[in-house]
């Protein structure tokens, strides 16, 4: 694709020199297998204005100066080659360079040389994630660019998956990354509608098709987008077809998927244990509480006695009527999972001439989840097409259709999601051997038998099924004005129809609490149009200044339609539509919309390929803003010097490339509701069939933009031609105008406000290393990413933010900081869970003594849910035909909640809940020293969301490895194909961690947001991918 | 050359295209309208009443949550709690803490109901006259009961020191237009409290129809004023305004006390007869919380409530108010709340009879009947024999077996009657609720409870 673009730029400024006097001509081919290669820029050293590019079949011919002694030959992902002028016919062969490979880079509205860069722009080809048996391109670039953080919410399939570039830049606006695929910006809006967990818009995605992932992480790359590029841009630019023979490339691979974790629960023996002595413990509370003037119990041993008959009473329901509490031991945890065979198949084909190129591809991926009744299929197909109607004139377009259907699950707080199962007690028999058929299955004993609804009961009875239905496209003239101005218009559509069908049969009662059957349908569509219409002015003037600039305007306009109906009272469960419901107890349609005008312009200008300069500045108006604040102007500046183009370099051994680099400026971020600034009432407040309206909303007529203001100092270097490179940056991004959801009174009737109000700045390194540590027969190439961030909120007024368990937003610390009460173990006396006060007196000291008052205790800043560090390390070997890569990729510096913990880990002082082994160790008798404090069934005994629940979330994962070996040429030739490789794929394939739950790569789906972050709600881990495949081509 | 000067003309005016787009940019919401919009007319504010009830039945609050966790805070010896709702838990184990989320969602369904009576009652003069009073009444009656039922959570008791300066709720009388330093509301005593209580309800009394279908008439401000008085313990006002209702209203006792709690199939059922005022539940509209932490999984509900066998021995034999519990397992629950479309009865006339006979015991009276009479009028719809003479025991024995777990008077009752709540005295800080610290940051003039 690279070569087509660079074809473009290039073919007009093919000029005829003044003093011709030779004419020459050659053949350029490819060193590796001779084919000729089209579009390589041939150039004459003594007078570079003279100059051409190959043809179709890798021919030019050229008119040179007599004073011409040396040809150039360049082209992307090629070393340049040199040959003297003898004769008329020259002809050359070119070496691949995979150093070269991203030479160019896509960058906003248009391309650019990767020397030429002054910003910080992270490449991801290709190559690096083709086939990674994920569903989602996030999945796949995983640990693959520094200082991009991505993390899934758990091993669910088609769930929402957080990238966080540079940190995290907004309390209650979006932190993603602004996605952009071939200049059309993506709809990432979430319409999952039921459930209350995000999908993942991109897995609409085939990422097979793309060609490269652009991550635009300072404000020097990102500004030109303006408003929605304070958390980044990430551009797509999706396979193109080359001009030369027809290339046919067929991949399938097949395989399977298992939890890569695995948690440990009590069993039966453990947890009748546990429970008789738990009822000792609220036995005697019960005693100590009662009213003295009114006693229930006149002993103690009687209130525990009434305790023990309790437990005694609930055992026997849940071992379903056996006395024999310990006959049945059932390990639940295990049923939760399925098995998770996964295939996929891709096949595209490209190819072209000089007047039109083309590629088509399509894919069909089938994959189970681990977790019972969770998949995901997807069929897409692409056609990128591009044709020159005049020499002077192409249009093309690029179209992706794509239709997914997703299995979903419950979210996390759910009964009926897969892995709540583990809160079952193992004395549970997985069959009701009184009727046969699964515990808590109608008809039979299902009055609370199990301790909780059987999630098995959900798999076999209910269905929630996605289809999607995406065509992203566009539509696109390219027109050479004059020899240096050209003018490009583009008009991009992303349209999703999403229908979510759901039926939760008879069965399911006990957790819909509907009998007869509920069943639920919501189709949603959005719409989203991208207008771009830019001139592009490019020249060198006097051969020492080239400038290039870019001027232009966006519109933008989304449309949400969505209707939703819920019905009840089926006839059986064999009818499963809404059509067969009795009753149709809801139903609802809505429509939201949103619009950007915006105008560009941008200008980089180098001097003597030594000195870089770039500008840009972008005017964007929202109709999501306030009538007081519509426009927002972001500008940014960046400046670079090679020095390695530098005399004083230019001749060194060494150092082949050195560049220093800075930049700033200043991006948005106006991701929020899109009628925030309007004061509102709403119509949904009906009462028993009469309409009525609610106050909804208050006015804030003057809400703006977030703004980001990004410095960034970088270095870039190569040594030993290139052979060792890397990358360093520093940023600090300072955000200001927070559009906060502030927390105002609740007496004026609502909660919160939309307002500009606070700062938060984050502040970090980035580096990337590369060596070629091999080269020759045994490759090896080694790639380091790392990256630190520190993030830290300056102001929000004082207020204190966050709406579940632990997670704040709180003046001089991180987003969504742990804060609450300090765990201090338990009382070796009593079994009390203690506290620290942690109270400050008039000096500022702590007060460091303990309390079994969970109230007395004071909250405190207990750590951070985002990691601090972050990083990816990939090898890649080859060797006669066998190539290997392995990526590792890791967190470090961050805390998990455990919020199933009370529940789970609670050493039964909170229900009936199956618990993890850890619990065994609870405090029995005076003098035990121990972390779990003594069972007190129902008495909740340390359960209170603490530090007990804290815990290091650092990981190092081996996230993706590829072992292949390609069948040699001359093997291939007779058979009359080009490449043939089979491969072995595996993702996830080892994790190490201290982190005691399911997966440290973890945050509950159903409350996941910016503030709630590392949280652990029985969220499923990861899966662990093993599959096999091949690749032809020919 | 010229054909480069059209070229530019034709480009720019692609470009120029896009300037004029202040209209692309002026989207409005289609499923709200915006607030200047949104009461103009005499509909519109009759819309906006509706919105009121609406909000007053969300499951924080008169869906029963207000009633479940006043109750929760009182009856350990009376239920065994085997929720896994931390904050219920808490709320059963006395020990609150301030940022509960429930305690904090029932402070902002209260203030939200309040604000949309108060969006009503500044738009009044434009309702229709013959409009005009029951609109008024409504939102006033709404209004009232929530500053009852908020100063009763969150202040200390009325009989619990001076109720002049102990602290009750902050009291908001107009809607909310803006957010400014004056949204900062400070708390006012429980006696001030109480009296916009009173004053709101007596208005509402005073303008309400006496015939309003399922919304609030005249005998449900009534009723709830009688309540009101009761609980201050102005047993003159609360036997007066019982003995109104049940001699001017159109109410009777169910000959049944199970008719009171109907469960067809799982619909909606209309008020009964005895019912004063109910929150309406229906499958397309509310919850009925207290069938989701009373009613057991059969029932659509959590069953995360088992009544102790000793509550049930306090009965006599005999009393059919015993078949609306049953034994589920090994485990006693109650089926009154097993309609998940039941509605929420928020006051009914046995009430009304048992106010009045403790009233008129109090003040040895005998006004409209003999405190023996009326108790024994729910004694006998209860198949139990009448009482030749009654107590004060005696009708708060009645009070507990006839109203049990319906309207948080486990811990309301303890409280006007300085009962032990347990091992806790009625006046202990630990039974009334923290104000939410969310609020407590949200408005520095707010002062936070004794004991949080």
């Amino acid at each position: 694709m690279k070569k087509i673009l660079l074809l473009f730029l290039l073919l007009f400024t093919v000029t005829a020199a003044i003093c011709q006097t030779r004419v020459i001509t050659g053949k350029v081919t490819d060193q590796k297998d001779g084919s000729p290669l089209p579009g390589v820029t041939v150039s004459v050293i003594e007078s570079p204005t003279v100059g051409g590019q190959t043809d179709i079949s890798g021919s030019f011919r050229l008119s040179v100066p007599a004073n011409a002694k040396t040809l150039t030959f360049r082209f992307i992902g090629y070393k340049e080659a040199r040959a003297q002028i003898e004769g008329t016919v020259i002809n050359a062969t070119l070496v691949s360079d995979p150093k070269q490979l991203t030479e160019v880079v896509v960058v906003g509205y248009g391309t650019q040389k990767r020397s030429n860069i002054t910003g910080s722009i992270s490449s991801i080809s290709s190559k690096e994630i083709e086939g990674t048996p994920v569903t989602s391109i996030q999945q796949a670039i995983q640990g693959k660019s520094a200082g991009v953080l991505v993390q899934a919410n758990n091993g669910k399939l088609g769930q929402g998956i957080k990238i966080n570039v540079r940190g995290t830049a907004s309390i209650s606006a979006g932190t993603q990354p602004l996605i952009v695929l071939d200049g059309i910006v993506l709809n990432q809006t979430n319409i999952s509608g039921v459930i209350s967990a995000a999908s993942d818009p991109l897995a609409d995605i085939n990422f097979n098709d793309i060609e490269s992932v652009e991550i635009l992480k300072d404000a020097a790359a990102s500004a030109i987008y303006g408003a929605r590029a304070s958390n980044g841009v990430m551009l797509l630019t999706s396979k193109k077809g080359k001009a030369g023979k027809s290339k046919i490339n067929f991949m399938a691979q097949w395989g399977s998927s298992k939890p890569s974790r695995r948690l440990k629960f009590l069993n039966s023996d453990q947890y009748i244990q546990i429970l008789r002595r738990a009822a000792i413990g609220a036995g005697k509370l019960d005693f100590a509480n009662q009213d003295p003037d009114n006693p229930d119990y006149a002993t103690v041993d009687d209130a525990i006695a009434e305790e023990q008959d309790f437990v005694t009473s609930r055992l026997t329901r849940y071992s379903a009527g056996n006395t024999n509490f310990n006959a049945v031991n059932t390990n639940w945890e295990s049923l939760a999972y399925q098995k998770a065979p996964q295939q996929q198949y891709d096949l595209n084909i490209s190819g072209g001439n000089d007047k039109t190129t083309y590629y088509i591809g399509g894919q069909y991926l089938n994959q189970k989840g681990i977790l019972n009744g969770n998949g995901f299929k997807r069929y897409s197909g692409r056609i990128n097409l591009n044709t020159k109607v005049y020499t002077n004139l192409d249009v093309g377009m690029n179209l992706n259709f794509t239709s997914d259907l997703n299995n979903r699950l419950s979210s996390d707080n759910q009964f009926s999601t897969p892995l709540q199962i583990v809160a079952l007690s193992p004395v549970t028999p997985v069959i009701d051997p009184r009727t046969g058929l699964l515990s808590g299955t109608l008809p039979g004993e299902a009055s609370n038998y199990p301790v909780y609804y059987n999630p098995l009961i959900s798999t076999a009875n209910s269905y929630y099924n996605t289809t999607i239905y995406r065509t992203i496209g566009n539509i696109y003239a390219n027109w050479q004005i004059i020899k240096n101005l050209s003018f490009r218009s583009e008009f991009g559509v992303d349209q999703t129809n999403q229908n979510e069908d759901s039926y939760y049969g008879r069965l399911t009662f006990r957790d819909t609490g509907t009998p007869n059957g509920s069943g639920q349908n919501t189709n949603n569509s959005i719409i989203h149009y991208t207008v771009n219409n830019y001139f592009n002015y490019k020249n060198t003037f006097a051969t020492d200044h080239s400038l290039d600039v870019t001027l232009g305007t966006s519109y933008e306009y989304s449309h949400f339609v969505g209707n939703d109906v819920t019905g009840q009272q089926f006839p059986s469960d064999a009818y499963k539509q809404i059509a067969s419901a009795a009753v149709i107890s809801a139903g609802s349609s809505s429509q939201d919309e949103y619009s950007f005008v915006s105008y560009f312009a941008k200008a980089n200008y180098a001097y003597k390929s030594k000195y870089l300069l770039s500008l840009s500045a972008r005017t964007d108006a929202s109709s999501r803003f306030g009538a007081n604040n519509r426009y927002g102007f972001f500008p940014a500046a960046s400046a670079g010097w090679i020095l390695s183009n530098e005399d004083f370099l230019k001749q060194s051994n060494v150092v082949s490339n050195l560049k220093l680099k800075a930049s700033y400026g200043l991006t948005g971020n106006a991701e929020i509701a899109n009628y925030a600034a309007l004061g509102l009432f709403s119509g949904d407040a009906g009462y028993n069939g009469a309409a009525g309206q609610r106050y909804f909303q208050i006015a804030n007529p003057n809400l703006k933009w977030e703004t980001t203001a990004q410095v960034d100092v970088g270095v870039e270097f190569g040594l030993f031609n290139n052979r060792f490179s890397g990358e360093f940056d520093y940023y600090r991004k300072n955000t200001r105008d927070l559009l906060l959801n502030v927390n105002i009174p609740g007496t004026s009737g609502i909660s919160t406000q939309t307002q500009n109000l606070g700062k938060l700045y984050n502040q970090g390194v980035e580096l990337t290393l590369s060596a070629d540590v091999f080269v020759g027969k045994f490759k090896w190439t080694t790639s380091i990413n790392a990256a630190y961030n520190k993030n830290i909120v300056t102001f929000v007024n004082g207020q204190i933010l966050g709406t579940n368990d632990l997670n704040r937003v709180i003046e001089g610390q991180p987003i969504g900081v742990f804060y609450g009460r300090e765990y201090a173990g338990v009382d070796p006396a009593n079994g009390d869970a203690l506290y620290y006060v942690n109270k400050k007196d008039a000096d500022g000291n702590l007060d460091r003594s303990k309390t079994n008052d969970f109230n007395v205790a004071q909250n405190v800043v207990l750590g951070n849910p985002t990691p601090k560090y972050i990083g990816g390390f990939t090898n890649t070997f080859s060797y006669s035909g066998f190539d290997l890569s392995v990526t590792l990729q890791g967190a470090a510096g961050n805390k998990i909640f455990a919020g199933g913990g009370q529940y789970m880990s609670a050493s039964a002082s909170n229900g009936f809940d199956n618990q993890t082994v850890d619990q065994m160790s609870y405090w029995d008798k005076p003098g035990d020293i121990t972390n779990v404090p003594e069972p007190r069934l129902f008495y909740g005994n340390g359960t209170n969301a603490s530090s007990r629940y804290l815990s290091s979330g650092s990981y190092l994962r081996c996230k993706t490895v590829s072992l292949g070996y390609s069948i040699p040429k001359n093997v291939l030739a007779k058979v009359k194909l080009e490449r043939a490789r089979i491969f072995m794929n595996a993702y996830n394939l080892f994790l190490i961690t201290k982190y005691k739950g399911w997966d440290p790569e973890v945050n509950a789906d159903y409350q996941a947001s910016n503030i709630n972050l590392g949280v652990d709600f029985y969220s499923a881990p990861q899966p662990r991918t093993i599959t096999f495949g091949v690749n032809i081509g020919l | 050359m010229k054909n480069f000067k059209l070229t530019y003309i034709a480009a720019l005016s692609i470009l120029l295209l896009l300037t004029a787009c202040n209209k692309q940019l002026d989207l409005k919401p289609h499923q709200q309208i915006e607030q200047n919009q949104a009461i103009l007319t005499s509909t519109d504010v009759q819309i906006t009443l509706i919105g009121a009830y609406n909000r007053a039945g969300v499951a924080d609050l008169y869906s029963g949550s207000i009633f479940l966790e006043a109750d929760l805070l009182a009856t350990q010896s009376v239920i065994t709690w085997t929720g896994t709702y931390q904050e219920l838990t808490q709320i059963v184990s006395q020990t609150i803490p301030n940022d509960n989320v429930f305690i904090a969602d029932l402070w902002l369904a209260g203030y939200q109901v309040i604000n949309q009576t108060n969006n009503v009652l500044a738009n009044l003069d434009k309702v229709d006259a013959a409009e005009k009073d029951r609109v008024e009444g409504e939102a006033k009656f709404l209004r009232g009961m929530v500053y009852f039922d908020l100063v009763r959570l969150f202040g200390k008791a009325y009989n619990d020191g001076t109720p002049t300066t102990n602290l009750g709720v902050p009291i908001v009388l107009t809607p909310t237009k803006a957010i400014d330093a004056s949204s900062q509301v400070a708390r006012a005593t429980v006696e001030d409290t109480y009296k916009q209580a009173i004053a709101d309800l007596t208005d509402a009394k005073a303008k309400l129809p006496e015939d309003n279908s399922f919304f609030a008439n005249k005998f449900a401000a009534s009723a709830i004023l009688a309540r009101l008085y009761l609980q201050k313990g102005d047993y003159q006002n609360a036997l007066t305004e019982a003995n109104y209702v049940i001699t001017t209203g159109p109410f009777e006792l169910n000959s049944n006390y199970q008719d009171e709690f109907p469960n067809p199939a799982q619909v909606h059922v209309d008020n009964t007869p005895e019912d004063i005022f109910a929150i309406q539940v229906t499958p397309q509209q509310g919850t009925n919380s207290l069938n989701t932490y009373y009613a057991s999984s059969d029932n659509s509900g959590r069953g995360d409530v088992v009544i102790r066998q000793a509550f049930l021995n306090s009965f006599e034999a005999g009393d059919e108010r015993l078949n609306m519990y049953y034994l589920d397992g090994e485990d006693n629950r109650t089926s009154k709340f097993d309609n998940p479309y039941g509605n929420v009865h928020v006051v009914r006339l046995a009430e009304m009879y048992l106010i009045r006979a403790e009233g008129n015991l109090r003040r040895s009276s005998s006004i409209g009947a003999s405190p023996a009479s009326d108790i024994n009028t729910i004694r006998e719809r209860a198949g139990l024999d009448p009482l030749n003479t009654v107590d004060l025991a005696a009708i708060i024995a009645e009070r507990r077996h006839e109203l049990a777990f319906e309207g948080g008077f486990f811990l309301h009752d303890a409280k006007r009657l300085a009962q032990n709540v347990g091992a806790l005295p009625y006046s202990s800080p630990k039974l009334v609720f923290p104000i939410p610290l969310r609020e407590i940051n949200a408005n520095p003039n707010l002062k936070q409870n004794e004991g949080y």
